[in-house]
């Protein structure tokens, strides 16, 4: 006959495995790029790609944000809403700078690029958050 | 063929009594050679020298540069503050999108600063002149680079110009 201990740590265990299992399943990733031109001092253009991967990325999850989730799982929706955040972040992972200036006759124009190369990430959907996480 | 053995016989000694022939060569020759030798050598010794001299100098002028201005050395790290400017368009709807928009802005010119000064910038000039008048003057810039964890400390917005003021800590191993 088991003691009740014993029974107690297998049923631990087994909500565990459920529960880790269920986090893997709800955990998908997203390839995501971004890009914006500034002409003048004005913003001219941005643009955010967001795409579901076809193969499965290689890489170790790095610098995670956790962002609000009350709508599903639609990536782009949850961004939508978080975007101050979602940009601060991706600002913050390292973006490729290319500054052009130009000054004829004393009059200046200036083009600044910046952009995210396309980026794997990790993306765990959960109850009432989003963890979002570039792998590297 | 009795001429022809006698012609290549008389050849053959000819080019025999040619080859112990001897240049002779004075000896103020020489010894002006051996002069000139000698004074090659100094010149090369006195070369050394100065190129010892000038490495000195180089190097001194270094340690000077080094000591006036911040080079990031080994296990040392570096702050760098600018701010960036940026204007919002004119076409906005909302006050709101107005201040994201110049925000955006100003953070892509405080990343171009930080750039130029981690970086540098590539400058190229150009300066038409005709009839001794300029007829067009014209400076390119451009810089390129990739920057990460640089952060937002202040951020402000008057009269449709917003200023974010910026700030990154590099170190010598973020180069490596």
């Amino acid at each position: 006959m088991r003691s009740r201990d014993g029974n107690h740590y297998l049923s631990l265990r087994l909500y565990l495995v459920l529960l880790l299992s269920s986090l893997a399943l709800n955990a998908s990733e997203y390839l995501i790029s971004y890009r914006y031109v500034v002409k003048d001092a004005i913003i001219y253009n941005e643009s955010l790609y967001i795409s579901k991967t076809m193969k499965k990325c290689i890489g170790k999850p790095q610098n995670e944000l956790i962002l609000e989730n009350t709508n599903g799982n639609n990536l782009k929706t949850i961004i939508s809403k978080n975007s101050e955040q979602f940009y601060e972040y991706i600002h913050k992972l390292g973006l490729n700078i290319q500054h052009s200036e130009e000054t004829t006759n004393m009059q200046n124009t200036s083009t600044t690029i910046l952009t995210l190369k396309t980026t794997c990430f990790k993306v765990d959907f959960n109850d009432n958050f989003v963890k979002i996480s570039a792998l590297k | 063929m009795k001429y022809s053995m006698l012609f290549v016989a008389f050849c053959s000694i000819s080019s025999l009594f040619g080859a112990e022939q001897f240049k002779t060569v004075p000896t103020q020759e020489i010894e002006q050679n051996k002069m000139q030798l000698q004074q090659v050598r100094a010149d090369l010794a006195q070369a050394n020298n100065d190129l010892a001299q000038a490495n000195d100098i180089i190097e001194q002028n270094t340690r000077e540069m080094a000591q006036k201005e911040r080079i990031l050395e080994k296990d040392n790290t570096m702050h760098i503050s600018v701010v960036g400017q940026g204007v919002a368009p004119m076409n906005t709807t909302s006050p709101a999108q107005a201040y994201a928009l110049a925000k955006r802005a100003a953070v892509a010119d405080a990343y171009r600063a930080i750039a130029e000064k981690v970086k540098g910038v590539r400058i190229d000039g150009q300066d038409l002149i005709k009839n001794m008048m300029v007829k067009r003057s014209t400076i390119r810039t451009s810089v390129k680079a990739m920057v990460r964890n640089a952060n937002v400390v202040e951020t402000t917005f008057k009269e449709g110009l917003c200023e974010v003021e910026m700030e990154i800590i590099i170190s010598h191993s973020d180069f490596i």
